[in-house]
């Protein structure tokens, strides 16, 4: 097992330095000068030229990217070119925040989607079955935006049981921080949900026809005992991969959702960064994230070894 | 749309957390980059600077430069010697006195500090003298008429040189002024925090502590406003705005700003290296359209860069009806096909798409290409483009919205436009430090560029802000900032 995890970390690297000269390639492909946007409508020749060379954007791309990745082997990620603020201080400040709200959409969203995908397996082809198999299918086509917009509506602007935006670190205040972070995490969760409902259904539904199953049927084992301990069993882990891959999506979804609700999490930081060209920034918070989604993955496929011996020794 | 008011007070409260202390909420467009006077270059960190900073002078609703921490000044030498007597006895948040000193320091680092965007302001600075504690003397190099009214913006900020000194690149991060102000914490993307600077000079103001929250989408700032989240919003997308006047709970201020908005050709290649082609395109524009169709009839439609209400603004001014026939003759049966460069956006999108409706009536066919802001600005400065959508926030010196548009080289001449008369002409208004003066000098030039048609002028926005009733001492200045020393909520 462990022997396993150090071979999936070490087939780790090569990817992340392939994913160093991408983030890198892929922002000065970006059109737009970060000096002359930071300068704005107000930007004189002089003054973009002068910024360009503190920022050291002068220097030839291949020079900005090893200097660039020295600095990163040395965990510094740069500053911000907005306000000179370090990359690796506005990432720590900004990660917890969009986990935070990561792993309370994915608790919403299990929440969701256990009791659903197994009721719709139990009534497979019933009105109930069909009602859920509708839902989450709404749950998948719904933009974000629509359904944050449409929560903030109701519940702030017509109800106003819960306000529009804003954010309280947990620690300062935990009931308001929860309060304030349930509409984002809501409107995060309920694709997620949608999506874990069809494949936990789906995976039940194949499940419950294997062999095995017959047998502790034929066994006399009762119809929700089989469901449970035979059935969901299994039946989870498939959906452990779904889980996880989807976990790795919320980091990014959460761009939209942060946006919507002002929540000053990971997400806004990048479309920030995006729309000011703060290069720093975006090369911090992408790498971060590359690094985020394998740690996901990585602890997925220690998941699945752990459930599924023949995993390890492939 | 009627939240309860003890849940929305409880909230208020929570968000807080001091209760009885007053809370004013602004929700803003956009994260305040830099608030350093000297880094500073957009539109929104003004609104958070001029809460924390005093200026030497500043500008009433009439445009009008009033004292402000000059409590008066004399022009002398030819318009050379700018003399000013400070207010007496202020002091910067750290405790440091505002002498004529921390003045002069105030000025040469906006002259001098790396990456100062004030650097072209205040180019006609010769020296700052100090003549005494209370008395600060600059000589310009040349006379510059538009001197006293940078003075009413970022380059006339004065800033503690204390803490400038002790925080160096870190000052935008920690700002020290003497405004009603002063700065408590910044958290990116989430909020800039002032309280009241209870020993102001000029009185203390009314509310205790001023909050700033980012929400670029428009929507979303509404929804906030209607909510109880924040209780100022600027600015309301148009279209928002008899939603807010038929809402009992709200109020807008709705007044004339000093920014143009329009359309830049590019005269250095084909098809507009053709003065016939801009011209053409240019009879076909329906300004009233345009300001009822998109803007709901919040923007006064233009014919020139300067705003009605300003001192220099023609009260001649014709506003140009469409001329179909006139567009066609202009043509004369050559076919015209370009692209328009804008950015993507609700009203951006609405207004490329007019615009294209009116050139077609004409015959002449645009291709609408929406690129991101950025991409904009980098295609214009490279004149890689054919037309584009792009205006200017205005200043209230009339120098500010046309000399670098139209000089040739000019910072902000995207159109490549060249002409030796014209240069000479705003060169000499600049140099000219009566008002009636530089207004004739103006108009001769703007009929010049009016005929050659770099850009054509469509409308003056207005400035827009939404608010709960119960706000008051919100004064309409036409600059677009708001000032909150005077500020209270019933």
């Amino acid at each position: 097992m462990i022997q396993f995890a150090i071979r999936r970390l070490l087939s780790a690297l090569p990817t992340l330095l392939v994913v160093t000269v991408l983030v890198f390639g892929m922002v000065q492909l970006l059109p737009g000068d970060p000096a002359r946007l930071l300068l704005g409508e107000e930007a004189t020749p002089a003054a973009v030229a002068e910024l360009r060379r503190s920022l050291g954007l002068d220097r030839p791309v291949p020079e900005q990217y090893f200097r660039w990745l020295g600095d990163v082997a040395r965990l510094d990620l740069g500053a911000s070119v907005k306000d000179n603020t370090s990359v690796g201080g506005l990432i720590a400040d900004k990660l917890p925040t969009t986990l935070q709200l990561a792993v309370f959409a994915m608790l919403i969203s299990l929440l969701i989607a256990l009791p659903a995908g197994i009721l719709g397996a139990m009534r497979q082809n019933s009105w109930v079955d069909r009602l859920l198999t509708l839902l989450a299918l709404s749950g998948i086509s719904l933009p974000s935006f629509f359904l944050g917009i449409l929560l903030i509506y109701l519940f702030s602007i017509r109800l106003a049981w819960i306000p529009a935006s804003g954010y309280v670190p947990f620690l300062e205040d935990p009931g308001r921080n929860l309060l304030l972070l349930l509409l984002p995490a809501v409107t995060l969760g309920v694709p997620t949900a949608a999506v874990l409902t069809r494949y936990l259904r789906s995976s039940m539904l194949e499940v419950m026809t294997q062999d095995y199953v017959r047998t502790a049927h034929a066994k006399g084992v009762t119809g929700g005992r089989v469901m449970f301990k035979h059935g969901l069993r299994n039946a989870l882990i498939p959906v452990i991969t779904a889980f996880g891959l989807q976990l790795g999506g919320l980091l990014g979804g959460a761009v939209i959702t942060e946006q919507i609700f002002s929540v000053p999490g990971f997400g806004r930081l990048l479309v920030d960064a995006v729309f000011t060209r703060d290069l720093p920034v975006i090369q911090g918070v992408v790498l971060v994230s590359a690094v985020a989604v394998f740690l996901v993955s990585f602890l997925v496929d220690l998941a699945y070894a752990a459930v599924d011996p023949r995993i390890r020794y492939h | 749309m009627r939240p309860a008011p003890r849940t929305l007070a409880l909230f208020t409260l929570l968000a807080l957390g001091t209760a009885g202390a007053q809370t004013v909420t602004v929700g803003l467009d956009a994260d305040p980059p830099r608030l350093d006077p000297a880094l500073s270059s957009a539109f929104v960190d003004r609104q958070v600077l001029n809460q924390i900073f005093d200026k030497l002078v500043d500008l009433d609703q009439n445009l009008k430069i009033v004292p402000a921490i000059a409590r008066s000044w004399k022009v002398t030498n030819g318009g050379l010697t700018y003399t000013f007597t400070l207010r007496p006895g202020v002091k910067f948040h750290d405790g440091t006195p505002l002498d004529a000193s921390a003045v002069k320091y105030s000025l040469e680092r906006n002259m001098t500090v790396e990456g100062s965007a004030r650097k072209n302001e205040l180019s006609s600075v010769k020296e700052v003298k100090v003549v005494n504690p209370q008395t600060v003397q600059v000589t310009l190099k040349q006379p510059y008429g538009p001197f006293l009214a940078t003075l009413t913006d970022r380059a006339g900020m004065i800033v503690s040189p204390t803490a400038a000194q002790k925080a160096g690149a870190d000052f935008q991060n920690n700002p020290v002024g003497s405004g009603p102000f002063q700065f408590v914490s910044r958290k990116r993307q989430d909020n800039v925090t002032l309280q009241a600077n209870k020993g102001y000079w000029d009185g203390a103001p009314k509310i205790d502590k001023l909050v700033f929250r980012p929400f670029p989408d428009g929507d979303v700032r509404l929804a906030n406003l209607l909510s109880g989240a924040v209780q100022v919003i600027t600015p309301i997308d148009p279209k928002d705005i008899s939603k807010l006047e038929q809402n009992q709970k709200f109020e807008v201020l709705n007044y004339p700003g000093l920014g143009f908005q329009g359309i830049w050709f590019n005269v250095t290649r084909a098809p507009f290296n053709n003065k016939a082609n801009r011209q053409a395109v240019a009879a076909t524009i329906d300004r009233d359209a345009v300001a009822k169709v998109v803007f709901y009839n919040t923007v006064k439609p233009a014919a020139g860069p300067f705003a009605p209400g300003t001192p220099v603004y023609n009260k001649n001014t014709r506003i140009p009806a469409p001329d179909l026939n006139a567009a066609r003759q202009r043509l004369a049966g050559r076919p015209l096909t370009f692209t328009l460069l804008t950015t993507p956006g609700t009203v951006t999108t609405q207004l490329a798409q007019l615009y294209q409706a009116m050139f077609a009536q004409a015959g002449i066919n645009a291709k609408i290409q929406q690129v991101e802001f950025g991409t904009l600005l980098d295609r214009a400065d490279k004149q890689d483009y054919d037309a584009l959508i792009l205006g200017w926030s205005g200043r209230p010196d009339p120098d500010g919205n046309i000399y670098d548009f139209f000089v040739t080289d000019g910072s902000n001449n995207q159109a490549g436009y060249s002409n030796k008369t014209v240069d000479g002409l705003l060169a000499k208004a600049r140099a000219q430090n009566s008002l009636n003066a530089r207004s004739a000098t103006y108009n001769v030039a703007l009929n010049q560029i009016v005929s050659d048609v770099p850009y054509v002028w469509v409308y003056h926005p207005n400035n827009l802000v939404g608010m709960v009733k119960g706000m008051s001492g919100l004064k309409p200045i036409p600059d677009g900032i708001v000032r909150f020393k005077d500020a209270d909520l019933k």
